[in-house]
């Protein structure tokens, strides 16, 4: 989803396990990827194409946006989820599929002399096909995100309700991070980022802790995390 | 003695005023080359490479623009014009203004942009 949409499977586990267990797969193979996604910045400059792209054993995302102005931009998402649903041995995972119109709108910006501060909407408006229920259904969301990061240090967070006739999928999230050194503009930057995220489908919820490494450079955005759930890997590209 | 006193005074005056200006001829025209028009702008806000991209994008974009440099810790970016060219301030406030970040200062800096890029990473 264009924005940040986390996605994991409710597991209760020791955190210094969970974080040994998650990071594990994560340094392994990235032939699995998993959707990770709360973006430095939702959309790229006026005149250009943002592509993002999310996968993972739970869910699978393609978006592309283009800004119209310097606060405006329209685009569109493809994606699955699974949902889990029941408990132990009947837990079943339902298959979501939506399509949607995108709408991303910089609603606040402070530029602060050492530091950058955004507020940021992004609408969602499509169809959702869900295989325990027949036909499609209209899927909006309106999500809500804000961060603040300077050239060493950056806090993110988010509000994102999916709804849909019989269907919730709502997610909310905060992360932090910092970055290991100064980079300059066309260097190469490593961050270090930490995501709390909890998921809400129905009356079913879970909650989940990610270590994330990012890299920056100039138009490239990539993230590498993993919890218990399997490794996570968010890809950006603007042009 | 009398008759050099008032030969040298003369010579002295036509010799030394073709020289005097001769000499203020090659200093301008040494100094009207040394300065490369180049503008330095320190801006809020830029305090990540996507954010400088788009800067960057928009700068390149206009035809005067020659070598450009970021630096993202001291939030200066430097634009020197191309050859024969000449930098419009207030049309680039306009695009970093428009592109949402702030100039809070502009200044006309007689060097060239690798000089101000170097000078930059030494002070590093």
């Amino acid at each position: 989803m264009n924005g940040a949409t986390d996605r994991a499977r409710p597991r209760c586990m020791p955190a210094a396990a969970r974080l040994a267990h998650g990071l594990a797969p994560a340094l392994g193979l990235l032939a699995t990827l998993s959707a990770a996604s709360a973006w430095a910045l939702p959309m790229a400059s006026q005149g250009s194409v943002m592509v993002m792209a999310e996968r993972s054993p739970d869910e699978r995302e393609l978006a592309a946006n283009f800004a119209l102005t310097a606060r405006d931009a329209l685009g569109g998402a493809v994606g699955r989820w699974h949902e889990p649903m029941g408990h132990g041995s009947a837990m079943r995972a339902h298959e979501r599929e939506y399509a949607a119109l995108t709408y991303t709108r910089l609603l606040r910006r402070w530029n602060l002399p050492h530091a950058q501060a955004n507020l940021w909407f992004v609408g969602m408006l499509g169809e959702v096909r869900a295989h325990a229920l027949p036909g499609t259904r209209t899927l909006w969301s309106p999500a809500l995100l804000a961060d603040y990061e300077t050239t060493r240090i950056y806090f993110g967070a988010g509000i994102e309700p999916m709804r849909a006739r019989g269907l919730r999928h709502d997610t909310v999230y905060a992360r932090a991070g910092f970055s290991f050194y100064q980079a300059e503009y066309d260097e190469m930057q490593p961050w270090f980022i930490l995501q709390a995220k909890r998921t809400r489908w129905g009356m079913d919820a879970k909650s989940e802790l990610t270590p994330m490494l990012r890299v920056i450079h100039r138009r490239f955005f990539f993230e590498l995390g993993g919890n218990d759930n399997g490794a996570q890997v968010n890809l950006m590209l603007s042009y | 003695m009398k008759t050099s006193t008032r030969v040298m005074p003369h010579l002295f005056t036509r010799n030394s005023c073709a020289l005097l200006i001769a000499g203020l001829l090659a200093l301008a025209s040494a100094g009207a080359q040394a300065d490369p028009g180049t503008v330095k702008l320190q801006i809020n806000g830029m305090v990540c490479a996507f954010c400088a991209q788009g800067i960057e994008k928009r700068l390149t974009k206009m035809p005067e623009i020659g070598p450009l440099y970021i630096n993202l810790a001291q939030k200066v970016v430097a634009i020197e014009p191309k050859a024969g060219l000449r930098i419009d301030v207030e049309k680039v406030r306009t695009e970093i203004t428009d592109a949402g970040y702030d100039v809070v200062k502009i200044e006309t800096v007689p060097k060239t942009v690798a000089a101000i890029r170097a000078e930059m990473k030494a002070r590093k």
